[in-house]
């Protein structure tokens, strides 16, 4: 893995002191940790831990009620989705949200609206330099298309699909959008064997070709110990390790908390590894 | 001359068809841009009509420069409906959204007789009136002049609407909208401004919509019932589709007309009210998604 250590760069984002929550339910509390350009960080902890909540505040989902969010040089307290995704934050769901009438392409196609900036009269007219214009981003549509092995499945309605090719469409829309950062929630919840390592090879493969930043959540620790070069751990909303896989593997709170004190779960996590 | 009759019937069942078509693609727009069976399109229709005589009248606007003031009047309506409403309900069922419309139905209709007050008013913004003469005296053929207007605006209007939303990249955002709006958040496709944008252009719709009746019939409140004669009109069409909506239009109008005259006298007459509905009812059992509406693909 040291060809990584090369390539990963500056603090691309960094969450502090975040603090969330709904009602009097502390989503999370007091969290902060960085992402550095190019590289892979997994945040995981149990369920109810705050992990589909953090990437909602990184993209503008919830607005935390107190902590700083630093994205590219810029603090923000607070971003709408639609402004978070104009400046390269792009992302996947725990439960897929895909556009469930529409082809794979199209679905994909979406990803590229941000892209499409040609006067609305000329495509009206479908005209001139729109004409070029749709046809590049159909390009890189295709593009994507092969890469995720989805060729297939171009004119089927995402509705049609198996789960795991709906969470691989999903994923080609967010790379569609050509993201700095890529939000990924549970990527590969309710997968085969099969289509994990499919997905692990997919994620591995667009950071090392394309440096794209990836946060993601998975709860397979195996996947988790591959794919990332740092692991965020929390736990009840609160931040209880960050740090190198192997750190985090090893270390005591982690073990307890997030494991359980149980020792057979202990060695699923040896195994794991 | 029999045959002459029938074409009188067609064509005068044509044109009623057309308003149906005009109504029912307000109706379209909105389903399209938030899933939602906007109840208020009707009332729209109505409040369009009114601010229009209403301007008018109390003013002294010309015309065109009232038709413009209206158009500014539903634009600003569009925008304060997204900040009032529609963005304090993003995510939620669709049900909620719809008595959301319904309840905004009964507000405009309030306000509207508040503002303009409700008795039948006589719009008149210089459309021709009475028979084509040409068609008269040439063939014999009594058509309202005033409803080939309608046809033909509604035709102008229609091409745009689809050139517009087809074509463009609003098109494509819309129908993200309309399936999940985390999804087109996530892409980001911002929902103030489609939102805004559909309410709009149903708004001018509606106006459009209240123009053609009201110059035939006066601005009256059942303008705002032709909401429940759109229904029909989008079981017919299918309640995506844009083209669905005026075929479905043309059809009830054309049907309801002929059956009105060559049936009615059979059961006794009154065939136009019932028929569109009953011809819906057939269509649910035999094609629910409509005539030209997406399929409804639900796995489980």
């Amino acid at each position: 893995m040291s060809y990584k250590e090369r390539k990963i760069g500056d603090t691309l984002l960094k969450v502090e002191d975040i603090s969330l929550s709904f009602g009097g339910v502390k989503a999370l509390s007091h969290v902060s940790f960085d992402i550095k350009e190019h590289e892979i960080r997994a945040i995981i902890g149990p369920n109810g831990a705050g992990k589909s909540s953090m990437l909602n505040v990184i993209n503008g989902f919830y607005h935390p009620q107190e902590g700083l969010i630093t994205y590219k040089g810029q603090v923000r307290r607070q971003m709408r989705p639609h402004q978070a995704a104009k400046q390269g934050i792009a992302r996947t769901f725990q439960n897929i949200a895909l556009f469930k009438g529409m082809s794979t392409l199209d679905n994909i196609m979406t990803g590229r609206l941000l892209r499409m900036r040609r006067n609305v009269f000329w495509q009206a007219l479908y005209f001139g330099p729109a004409v070029k214009e749709e046809l590049e981003h159909r390009e890189a549509v295709e593009k994507i298309i092969d890469f995720l092995e989805i060729q297939a499945i171009r004119k089927t309605p995402v509705g049609r699909l198996p789960y795991g090719l709906q969470k691989r469409v999903e994923l080609g829309r967010a790379l569609a959008m050509e993201p700095e950062l890529l939000l990924l929630d549970e990527p590969m919840a309710g997968m085969n064997v099969e289509e994990k390592e499919d997905m692990c090879r997919f994620i591995l493969d667009l950071n090392d070709e394309f440096g794209t930043t990836i946060a993601l959540i998975e709860h397979d620790m195996g996947v988790v110990m591959d794919l990332s070069d740092r692991v965020v751990v929390l736990d009840y909303g609160q931040l209880l390790a960050d740090g190198t896989a192997d750190e985090v593997r090893n270390n005591q709170d982690v073990i307890d908390a997030y494991l359980g004190v149980s020792h057979g779960d202990d060695e699923s996590l040896e195994g794991a590894a | 001359m029999e045959m002459l009759f029938f074409l009188e019937t067609v064509i005068s069942g044509l044109l009623t068809g057309v308003m149906y078509s005009l109504v029912a693609i307000g109706f379209v727009l909105i389903f399209k841009a938030s899933g939602v069976f906007n109840f208020a399109q009707g009332v729209l229709a109505l409040f369009a009509g009114l601010t229009l005589v209403g301007l008018m009248e109390t003013f002294g606007l010309p015309p065109w420069l009232a038709i413009i003031a209206t158009i500014g009047v539903m634009i600003a309506l569009a925008w304060l409906i997204e900040l009032l409403i529609l963005r304090h309900l993003v995510n939620q069922e669709q049900i909620i959204l719809f008595m959301a419309t319904l309840g905004l139905a009964y507000i405009l209709e309030g306000f509207g007789d508040i503002i303009w007050g409700s008795d039948v008013k006589v719009l008149d913004i210089g459309l021709p009136q009475g028979a084509s003469d040409f068609l008269l005296d040439g063939y014999g053929l009594y058509v309202e002049r005033l409803e080939v207007v309608a046809a033909v605006i509604a035709t102008a209007l229609v091409i745009v609407l689809a050139i517009f939303f087809q074509k463009t990249r609003i098109g494509r955002a819309l129908r993200a909208v309309a399936d999940d709006h985390q999804a087109a958040l996530s892409i980001g496709i911002s929902l103030r401004t489609i939102w805004i944008t559909v309410w709009s252009v149903a708004g001018i719709v509606a106006l459009v919509a209240g123009v053609m009746w009201g110059s035939k019939s006066g601005i009256q409140f059942s303008l705002s019932l032709i909401a429940l004669k759109a229904l029909p009109v989008l079981i017919l069409g299918g309640f995506t589709s844009i083209p669905g909506a005026i075929v479905g239009g043309l059809i009830i109008g054309v049907g309801e007309k002929v059956a009105e005259v060559y049936l009615g006298p059979f059961v006794g007459g009154a065939i136009e009210n019932w028929f569109a509905y009953m011809l819906a009812l057939v269509f649910l059992m035999f094609r629910p998604q409509g005539l030209f509406g997406e399929k409804i693909i639900e796995r489980v």
